[in-house]
Parts: C-alpha cells; sequence; structure tokens
C-alpha cells in the first residue's frame, strides 16, 4: 500500500524553518566554544583542568546561543509576518491573526505597504504597479469630487468605513446619523444579534478580504414616516483606507409589499376567527344546557366538534405566528410564570385532543419546579403544536408522556410517545417550514409549520428544541426554557417594563431584546 | 369590586349575542352597542361596572375609544374595568398600549362565553 505523504502547508513552513535554524544557529555556537577552549589550552592560557577554562567556554556559547536566537528572531519578524499575510490569503486554514498594516510599528518602519500589497493582490485590486500621484502631476479635474456628486444621485447609499468602524464616506442616499458632535453614524437597524459590527469584529479577528450580504434591513421603525428597507453589501479589506465599503441597495418598494401581506395575514385571520368564535362558544354552552338529554355518543360527537374548532384555532395562531415570524414581527414577552402554570392554561384542551382520538395523555410537571422566563401564550402553543404532534404521530390506544425536570440552567420538559418514530435522516430537516417526511405525507395530514413555528418561539426565549426517536418505537421531543433566576438581572437590565416593552415591541426584533448582544 | 352592569361594545351580531346570552343568564344587567362612536358616548354617559370592548369597531376603533377614556392625564372610567376582546392580530405597540389601559386582553377565538364569565367573575372579585 502506497503511503501518500501529505501535501505540505504553507503555514508548517515557519515552524519547521525556525526549528532548523535553530538547530543550526546552537551547533555553531557549540563548535565556536569549543574551537576557543581549544585555543586557550594550546596557548597554554588555561590547563585542561582548570576550572576557568570551562567557564569561559560554556559563558562563550551560553552568550553566543542567546545573541544568536535573539537576532534570529528580530531579522525573521518580518518575514514571519509575511507568512501570516500570505498564509490568510491563500485561504489556508489558521488560528493566526492576520498581521494589521495599521499597527503602529509597520507604518513606522514602512512595513505597511509590503502587506497592504500583498492584502491588495488577493482581492485583485493591485493588477499592475500603481504610481502614486504626486500634487504635480494631479490632473486639473478633481477626479474625487466627480465620483461623489456623481454617488450622490444614485438612489444606492455608499458607505465608507476605516479600521475603527468609523465612517469616512457616505453619500447621500446612505442613512447616516449625525450628533451633537458631529460623529456619523449608520442609521440601520440589524435584526437580533447579527450585526454589522459583530461581523467586523470576526473579520478583525479571521479575514484578510470578507464580503456579507444582510437583506431586509430598516433604517427607522416601522410606525416611523420616510421608512426605507435595504440590502445591505458589506466588502472588507484589511489594511485597506477605507477597511469596509458598504453598498446599500434600497428595496423598500419591493419590502413593503411584504409588510402589505403581514396585514392581509392579519385581516384573514380576523375573518377567520370570527366563525370559530361563534362555534366554540356555542358548541361549550351547547353541551353544557344539552348535557341532560345526550347520549353518550352524542357527547363524543360534540367533543370532536370541540376538539376541531380547537385546532382550527391553534393553527390560525400557527400562520399568524409564521407570518410575523420570518417578517422578524413575533416578539416574545418574557416574565417570570411556572411550566405548570402554563400547562394548566392548556390542559382542559389537550385532554380533550387526546382522549377524543383515544390517546392517553399523562402530564407530569412537578409543581415545585424552579420559575421559567417564559411568554405564557407563546409557550402554550409550543407545547400544543408538540402534544398535537405526539396524538398524529402515535397509534390509537398509545401513551403520550408529558414529563419535566430541571436541568442546569434549564427547566426540560420531554414530550414522549410510542408511535411509528421516524429515522435519523429525518430528524435533521424536522424543524425546517413546510417539511414533511415522504412518508407523513401519503399517511397523515398536516402543513409542516408547527415544528418550524416551535422552534422559531423556543429559541426567542433563549432556549433549546430537540428530538430523539427511533424508527417504529416512538420519538421523544425536548424543550428547554431558561431558568427565571438565571436570566433575571438581565430582562430587568433590558427594562422589561410595559414601556420598554412598547419601545422593543415596535424594534423590528426577532427575538426578544434580552437575547440581544 | 363587585360588577353588575355591563357595557358590550362589538358589531359582530352572532359573538355579541352570543356573550349577551351568557352574561344575562348569569345575571348581569348588559347594554350593548354596535359601533365605536356609540360605545364611547355610552362609556361616557353611564358608569359601568365592566366594559367589554372588541377593537375592530366600525366609526371608531376600540384602540381610540380606550385612548380617549384612559389615555389622557385623567381617567374618565376610574369606577370600570376594561377587558379588550378582540380577533384582531394587532402590532406590538397597538396591543401593549390597550394591555396597559385594560385589565384584560383576551382572542375571541380562545375563549368561550364559559372562560368569559370566569374571567368576569375573577375581576369581580379584585
Amino acid at each position: 500500500m502506497a503511503v501518500t505523504k501529505p501535501t505540505p502547508k504553507i503555514r508548517d513552513f515557519w515552524p519547521n524553518f525556525f526549528k532548523r535554524t535553530l538547530v543550526i544557529v546552537i551547533l555553531m555556537q557549540l563548535g565556536i566554544a569549543i574551537l576557543i577552549g581549544g585555543l586557550l589550552v594550546i596557548t597554554d592560557t588555561f590547563v585542561l583542568t582548570e576550572m576557568w577554562l570551562w567557564i569561559v567556554t560554556v559563558a562563550v556559547f551560553g552568550l553566543g546561543t542567546i545573541v544568536s536566537i535573539a537576532t534570529l528572531a528580530i531579522a525573521g519578524h518580518p518575514a514571519k509576518d509575511l507568512l501570516a499575510a500570505v498564509i490568510h490569503i491563500s485561504g489556508e486554514p489558521t488560528n493566526l491573526t492576520p498581521p494589521n498594516p495599521n499597527e503602529k510599528k509597520y507604518a513606522h518602519n514602512g512595513f505597511k505597504d509590503a502587506l497592504q500589497a500583498i492584502y491588495e493582490l488577493s482581492s485583485g485590486n493591485r493588477t499592475m504597479p500603481v504610481v502614486e500621484q504626486t500634487s504635480d502631476s494631479a490632473p486639473a479635474v478633481d477626479n474625487s469630487s466627480l465620483l461623489a456628486s456623481a454617488l450622490d444621485n444614485t438612489t444606492c447609499g455608499f458607505v465608507g468605513l476605516d479600521s475603527k468602524h468609523a465612517i469616512i464616506f457616505a453619500n447621500k442616499a446612505a442613512p447616516i446619523n449625525i450628533n451633537s458632535d458631529g460623529v456619523k453614524s449608520l442609521k440601520l437597524m440589524f435584526n437580533g444579534s447579527d450585526t454589522l459590527d459583530t461581523w467586523l469584529e470576526a473579520c478583525e479577528q479571521n479575514s484578510v478580504h470578507a464580503e456579507r450580504i444582510w437583506t431586509r434591513i430598516a433604517d427607522r421603525l416601522p410606525s416611523e414616516e420616510g421608512r426605507r428597507l435595504f440590502d445591505v453589501i458589506a466588502s472588507y479589506q484589511k489594511g485597506a483606507a477605507t477597511e469596509t465599503v458598504l453598498t446599500l441597495v434600497d428595496r423598500t418598494e419591493i419590502y413593503t409589499v411584504d409588510e402589505e401581506d403581514l396585514d392581509f395575514i392579519a385581516f384573514a385571520a380576523h375573518e377567520l376567527r370570527g366563525p370559530i368564535t361563534v362555534i366554540r362558544g356555542y358548541l361549550d354552552v351547547l353541551e353544557d344546557e344539552l348535557s341532560g338529554v345526550l347520549q353518550d355518543d352524542q357527547h363524543e360527537l360534540f367533543r370532536r366538534l370541540t376538539v376541531s374548532a380547537n385546532r382550527l384555532s391553534g393553527y390560525i395562531n400557527n400562520i399568524l405566528n409564521t407570518s410575523r415570524y420570518d417578517r422578524r414581527h413575533l416578539n416574545v414577552h418574557l416574565a417570570e410564570d411556572s411550566l405548570s402554570s402554563i400547562y394548566d392554561t392548556i390542559s382542559d384542551d389537550m385532554q380533550l385532543r387526546a382522549s377524543s382520538q383515544s390517546r392517553l395523555l399523562s402530564v407530569q410537571i412537578p409543581a415545585d419546579l424552579p420559575t421559567i422566563a417564559a411568554d405564557r401564550t407563546s409557550l402554550g402553543e409550543v407545547i400544543g403544536n408538540l402534544i398535537d404532534n405526539a396524538i398524529k404521530y402515535s397509534n390509537e390506544g398509545g401513551a403520550i408522556n408529558v414529563t419535566a425536570e430541571a436541568k442546569g440552567e434549564f427547566v426540560e420538559l420531554s414530550i414522549e410517545d410510542h408511535g411509528i418514530g421516524m429515522p435519523g435522516s429525518v430528524m435533521s430537516n424536522l424543524f425546517q417550514k413546510f417539511y414533511r417526511s415522504h412518508r407523513s405525507r401519503e399517511t397523515v395530514a398536516g402543513t409542516g409549520i408547527g415544528l418550524y413555528i416551535s422552534k422559531g418561539i423556543i429559541e426567542s426565549h433563549g432556549g433549546r428544541i430537540g428530538v430523539r426517536s427511533e424508527e417504529g418505537k416512538g420519538s421523544t421531543f425536548t424543550v428547554s426554557i431558561p431558568i427565571y433566576a438565571t436570566v433575571a438581572d438581565k430582562l430587568k437590565a433590558g427594562n422589561n417594563s410595559n414601556e420598554g416593552l412598547i419601545e422593543q415591541g415596535v424594534g423590528w426584533i426577532k427575538n426578544h431584546s434580552m437575547y440581544r448582544s | 369590586m363587585a360588577i353588575k352592569t355591563i357595557l358590550t361594545i362589538e358589531d359582530d351580531r352572532f359573538i355579541g349575542e352570543m356573550y349577551i346570552r351568557s352574561l344575562k343568564k348569569a345575571g348581569y344587567e348588559v347594554d350593548w352597542m354596535v359601533d365605536g362612536n356609540d360605545g364611547l358616548i355610552a362609556a361616557r354617559n353611564k358608569s359601568y361596572d365592566l366594559i367589554l370592548l372588541d377593537v375592530m369597531l366600525p366609526e371608531r376603533r376600540g384602540t381610540e375609544i380606550l385612548e380617549a377614556l384612559r389615555g389622557g392625564g385623567e381617567d374618565l372610567i376610574p369606577n370600570t374595568k376594561v377587558i379588550v376582546l378582540t380577533n384582531f392580530e394587532q402590532d406590538d405597540a397597538s396591543k401593549l398600549a390597550m394591555q396597559k389601559h385594560a385589565d384584560a386582553y383576551l382572542i375571541k377565538a380562545e375563549i368561550t362565553p364559559k372562560k368569559l364569565l370566569a374571567v368576569v367573575e375573577e375581576l369581580s372579585k379584585s
């Protein structure tokens, strides 16, 4: 069997080279020390047994070695930096921070240009030698002001940032705030923690050249006049004078149509809920008032009507939540609450759903679990979705067990069924929108938004949702929600008062503000 | 504060009649207004113990009615409880503003007359 030699990596060159050179330096110093010792003996300065001979020889070796290594390190430093830069533009994985040309020492000794030349080569900016413009050769027309006035006539925003993220250029269309000190800042509302700043910080650590696109970024709150929505394209080039260039494409017209869609869904839901209200209401009233005359099987029919109306109502909530979640309008309002009391709000409905479909629902949520930070309505909807799923994918007479326990900083809720289960290949796609496994598409009705929105809601709580399953044996869904005490400080700092919530409410947040950095 | 008199501001006839039927059976005195303007006038002319307020109303929205009654410096209905009853999924700002001024905020499709009675009784005790 042929042994293939691994291809050498650029990143391995420097350590190997340094090691080899080190060995050579030490051997040379050893030779010099022996030579000097020999000369001292031959010239009868010392005899072989005298201690001074050995002291001088060892001192010569020691000092020589130290001086040589120091010289090696200083002289090799630029080469090492150049190599680090080359490693980065070669795209080899590395944990080295690429050298920053804007560091003082580089600017001082002129090494800056060398680094910049390498970085620019990588982005294709420097295809031919750049002729430096001197004041004598400057053209009569100032190109930069021409360009600036041209950019001011476009509807796209252009913004240049320096290495400290300060705005050094912005055209007219760019959404910019200027504070009383004349400092400019970008007026863009990124979603959650996925902001330009966090991306730039990551770039500074790991990249020489990078690009990134954000879509549907607004410059002001939905209720404000003249709101615009942009696609933001960022190009990062380490060491360039304008380190980051932002191009903002105004997509307001296209995205506003989506906003109107949201209105449409809200109005449609309103129309659908009207009849459901009456159906649910009178079913409840009638079943009570007729309880004396109804036969057992007629009671069962009433229960089926009730379960169906309840499911319809839950489904409308899923649609509304999904539509908001996709447009980043879904907000959860976290407050201290207990899992058992949240379950109480849906308990009757769940028992009815299970019993009318002949499933044995057993719920054991200890009342003394730590309180959690939860949005009561949303979390109730998630639990309802998961129990609905367990009913759907299990068989008549099957047991569904709901249990909860405290685990570290979370309270974990498990919903276990003993139904058809699923193979591992299905599980990775399970939480995707509209995903239905091939088999369930044939056998079980549904649309595939229940798990998708459940995941969205749980993640907005700063929690986790997961599943274990075995084909033919059943599935267990687990939901972990942060214990209130672990996040109470953050919640309070986030000004979780009513006013605070109103402010966040219109603030285009996907997640609870607490989970934004 | 025991609740006895109730004003329902609701434009959907089926839903309005459904709630009123149950409320009257439970012994409450109920007045019913269909449009927002009449609702606001009724709320200001007579001191009710409870107002059931819809949001999507003709003439004047529930949001405006609540704002007119409680949004200013002075609470015009200090002895009245308010339950917002809606099927319209409002934007967060309007919803929170209403929740701030109301004693309860319920989605009609999520409750039945029986549950509404339970909520009213609960408010009666507080």
